[in-house]
């Protein structure tokens, strides 16, 4: 197939394509795209579950490392809790409003390469042809069918960026929650994080609170992954593995450096 | 010929499908969004008025707090209004003084709300950083408005075309990839996509949008058809003439963008004034700040007591009551307009309005009805009575859409006139319609149509005594069709009426002082006609929208130019002129995109009133900066003697605000001297 492209396509040289073949070029723009829609949570998925499932687990974490170097520090039961609520509250907000930051920040990736294909479609119509074809051929489309599937895609400019941002870079349009209802979901997830430990802790003193922290952290991760079709396992021990480590090097620092060692 | 099978990648289609010529058109606007669900896209609607009228809600709560023991709540919920409103500010304002110098009221507000907040006076800073993020919120949502303007125009302008192959299959393309010399289909109901010439098929061809005549013309094989003419019955196949860019339709969208871009910029006297006021008020706290105590000496101004005075003077010389003083007198004038169904896309048409020495009118659809009126009937044969031809036009004319054949079916309906049946009715393009009927119990046979093309059916004397009445008529300003019912014949006149009370509007603006014009795309004849009827001395016919649009520019070259119209022939010279008014009811969507008033009900009889609120609404602003002025010299000075406290400062600052808005409601009668 590739053969038979390079063959049609052979001698002609476009600037727009920096070179390159058509298909080398939409392999690169795919991967650009697929960066630019990737979201900043990590490797997650975007939207405000996933949002809520991260936040939840930072929220936990914290909450569970603060907990233990103010006991450390001999702190009483009651100033913690007071302690912990306020860092709690000021950290929910924190991640809520990142949360909807980041998403509007990729948002505005999203509009300036809508924009860039635009342009391109606008001014290079012979390569945007070119790279139709080589969509479409690599489909299974062939002869006579396939320049009729050319020509309809290209006979309507905005069906055409359509085709190209979904089917070239792997966009999904009219997908995407707006920004504030992610921010909510990291509140609400951040919220119920920080909440299980606190709560362990005012019940069940320290080992309540470290308890809190990794049902928090093993469960938002079994969630996640479960929603993401990952393996629930996995995540969940290698969530819980990473949180236990956090919490080791704060607990065993404090011993190599507190007074009287 | 067929239409070649095509695939569609997409399935069903989507209830409310997003468009991204919409999206770019509105630069990349987040409710336009194609990545966001619909759902995302309405809660990005108006957000930053949805997030001002939010931060004014937590500033009532924190002010309701903060004399209580939830004072650090009220100060967490402060420094929230502070973030959602103050940010845009902030931005804003560091971007105009940073990248483009520009120290203007903006910055002056936003430093000033500020420093409120360090010198302990958070309440009174965050107030202001809402009202000024309330009224930019709603300035925004207009200029999202004017973004979209282009929009119906470019809807208007054809994207594909059916190309014809050399087995006559017709292939959909996009207009910018067919070539001159190619062959297309236009079948009835659909845009001619390029200009070409007939090569094949005939029919009545609507042009509205480039002559503003609302009467469709007819094309044969032969003629030339521009594209953005809609085909009425039939089907044309088309020879290309011109490329989508130097078509007719691309040079109308072309006018109307380097209209808009030409438009004369009046910059409003407010902005000038508060630029300057903006940079005086800073330079004097600067001046009290770092000179005051040392060059006057005196001692209860020391350095820190004249840190402390001149932010309170920044503070109570924050332009509250004169933000106010314009937008509410604005306001007040466009919601009476809206009463009575004159809708202005922004306040500042009032200032334009009263810079308007001239007024240049539009005739069909704008000083006329724009349609077409039955007005007699001429027989070539005396022994058939009027009411029988007119019966039997109209009998046949039940049946097409043609504008004239509506304007008979209507004669005859009111003249309560008993039809006939009408068998084998055939339309057919660019000629009329025919079919048969009985009468008497005879058969007839029925033609309504072309004069010129109904005239070959007829003996040679009657039909050059036919075409000789239809020039001494055309002569006149009038429509002629043409009847043959068995051996008779008859020609129906149709005319287009001015609107009631327009001569006694037009009697009252040039009592204004202002002068008028008639520009028309219409014929001499016609044109003179209306003129003459309605009272106006000076006018210019047989004008395409590049002459209207020259003539606006001659025009508005030397003074202000309102402009009144309603087809998209107008909507060049509409976006070009100081003021574009377009008609509601019967104005083209483009050109109600473009103009900056629209009379919702076609009411142009209430133009003279529109002037008048303008001249009241500028007297009230005037009025209200005075008043605005005085508030924020008392106050400010007080403040920098030390003679009154901040809070009470403020007060007498914020009483300034309360008048200006009792002064402007005054604007909401709507009284017609």
């Amino acid at each position: 197939m590739k053969e038979l492209f390079m063959k049609e396509t052979e001698g002609t040289s476009y600037s727009h394509f920096n070179g390159k073949d058509a298909l080398r070029h939409i392999v690169e723009v795919q991967a650009e795209g697929a960066m630019v829609s990737s979201e900043v949570h990590g490797a997650e998925t975007p939207g405000s579950l996933f949002a809520g499932f991260d936040s939840a687990r930072d929220a936990a974490v914290m909450v569970a490392l603060i907990q233990l170097l103010l006991s450390i520090f001999g702190f009483p039961q009651e100033q913690t809790v007071i302690f912990l609520i306020a860092f709690s509250a000021a950290f929910i907000s924190w991640k809520a409003g990142r949360s909807s930051w980041l998403a509007w920040a990729r948002l505005e990736r999203l509009h300036r390469i809508a924009a860039e294909e635009q342009k391109e479609i606008l001014e290079n119509r012979p390569q945007e042809r070119e790279e139709l074809k080589a969509l479409y051929r690599a489909k299974g489309f062939e002869g006579r069918l396939l320049d009729e599937v050319v020509d309809v895609l290209m006979a309507d400019s905005d069906r055409l960026l359509r085709v190209m941002l979904q089917e070239e870079m792997g966009f999904r349009l009219e997908e995407n929650e707006h920004p504030l209802i992610q921010g909510l979901g990291a509140m609400v997830g951040a919220f119920v994080g920080a909440c299980i430990p606190i709560m362990g802790y005012y019940y069940f003193d320290g080992v309540g609170a470290l308890m809190g922290a990794a049902i928090s952290l093993g469960a938002f991760a079994g969630i996640s992954a479960y929603r993401e079709r990952n393996q629930v396992i996995h995540a969940i021990v290698w969530n819980l593995g990473m949180g236990i480590f956090s919490y080791a090097i704060a607990y065993y620092f404090m011993q190599l450096v507190r007074p009287g060692h | 010929m067929q239409t070649a099978k095509r695939y569609s990648p997409f399935g069903a289609r989507r209830k409310n499908p997003f468009v991204f010529h919409r999206f770019f058109e509105m630069g990349l606007e987040e409710s336009a969004s194609p990545f966001l669900s619909p759902k995302a896209r309405k809660i990005s609607q108006n957000l930053p008025l949805k997030a001002s009228v939010f931060a004014a809600l937590l500033l009532l709560i924190s002010y309701l707090l903060s004399n209580s023991s939830y004072e650090p709540l009220s100060q967490v919920l402060l420094i929230a209004v502070y973030i959602i409103v103050g940010s845009p500010s902030l931005i804003d304002s560091i971007d105009d003084v940073v990248f483009k110098k520009d120290i203007n009221i903006d910055v002056l507000m936003t430093l000033a709300a500020f420093s409120a907040y360090f010198l302990g006076a958070g309440i009174e800073g965050a107030l202001l950083l809402v009202l000024f993020a309330i009224s930019g919120a709603l300035e925004d949502t207009v200029t999202l408005k004017a973004k979209n303007t282009l929009s119906s125009i470019h809807a208007l302008a054809p994207t594909k075309a059916y190309v014809l192959d050399y087995k006559d299959y017709a292939t959909e393309r996009a207009v910018e990839d067919v070539e001159i010399g190619a062959t297309v289909l236009v079948r009835a109901g659909e845009i001619v996509p390029l200009d070409g010439i007939v090569l094949a098929g005939g029919s009545f061809v609507s042009l509205a949008h480039l002559t503003g005549e609302s009467l469709p013309v007819n094309k044969r094989v032969g003629d030339e058809v521009a594209g953005g003419g809609r085909v009425m019955e039939g089907s044309l196949t088309l020879k290309v003439l011109r490329t989508s860019a130097d078509s007719t339709v691309s040079r109308i969208i072309k006018l109307v963008t380097q209209a808009q871009e030409a438009k004369p910029k009046l910059e409003r006297w407010f902005d000038r004034f508060s630029r300057v006021y903006a940079v005086t008020i800073i330079s004097l706290s600067l001046f009290f700040t770092l000179f005051f105590a040392h060059v006057m000496g005196l001692a209860y101004l020391g350095p820190s007591g004249a840190v402390m005075r001149s932010l309170s003077f920044l503070i109570t010389a924050s332009p509250c009551a004169l933000i106010l003083a314009v937008p509410i007198a604005y306001l007040s004038s466009l919601g009476v307009s809206a009463k009575k169904g004159i809708i202005l896309k922004g306040g500042v048409i009032f200032d334009d309005l009263n810079a308007c020495s001239m007024i240049a009118f539009d005739k069909t659809g704008t000083l006329t009805l724009g349609e077409l009126v039955f007005d007699s009937i001429d027989t070539l044969n005396e022994d058939v009575s009027k009411e029988a031809y007119l019966t039997l036009a109209a009998s046949l004319e039940r049946n097409a859409v043609h504008p004239i054949a509506k304007a008979i079916y209507k004669e005859a309906e009111k003249a309560n006139l008993p039809l006939f049946s009408v068998t084998d009715v055939k339309v057919i393009p660019g000629y009329g319609v025919e079919g048969r009927c009985l009468v008497d119990g005879k058969e007839m046979a029925l033609f309504m149509g072309d004069v010129k093309a109904l005239s070959e059916r007829l003996a040679p004397e009657m039909a050059s005594l036919l075409l000789a009445r239809v020039q001494k008529r055309q002569a006149l300003g009038q429509i002629v069709a043409c009847g043959i019912f068995g051996t008779s014949a008859a020609l129906f006149y149709f005319e287009d009426r001015p609107r009631p009370d327009v001569n006694q509007m037009l009697e009252r603006i040039k009592k204004t002082g202002r002068s008028i014009v008639m520009l028309t795309g219409d014929h001499e004849e016609s044109a003179s006609q209306i003129a003459r009827l309605v009272g106006i001395t000076e006018y210019h016919s047989a004008l395409l929208p590049e002459d209207k649009l020259n003539m606006i520019s001659q025009f508005s070259a030397s003074r202000g130019l309102a402009m009144v119209g309603d087809g998209v022939n107008d909507a060049p010279a509409l976006a070009r002129a100081t003021v574009g008014i377009c008609m509601g009811k019967v104005g083209s969507a483009s050109a109600q995109e473009v103009a900056d008033v629209i009379l919702l009900n076609d009411n142009i009889e209430l133009l003279d009133w529109l002037f008048q609120k303008a001249a009241q609404t500028r007297r009230v602003v005037r009025q209200n900066l005075a008043i605005a002025m005085s508030a924020i010299i008392f106050a400010s000075t007080a403040s920098l003697y030390g003679i009154v406290p901040l809070w009470l400062a403020v007060v007498l600052h914020e009483g300034g605000t309360l008048l200006v808005g009792l002064n402007a409601l005054r604007l909401l009668r709507d009284k017609h001297d």
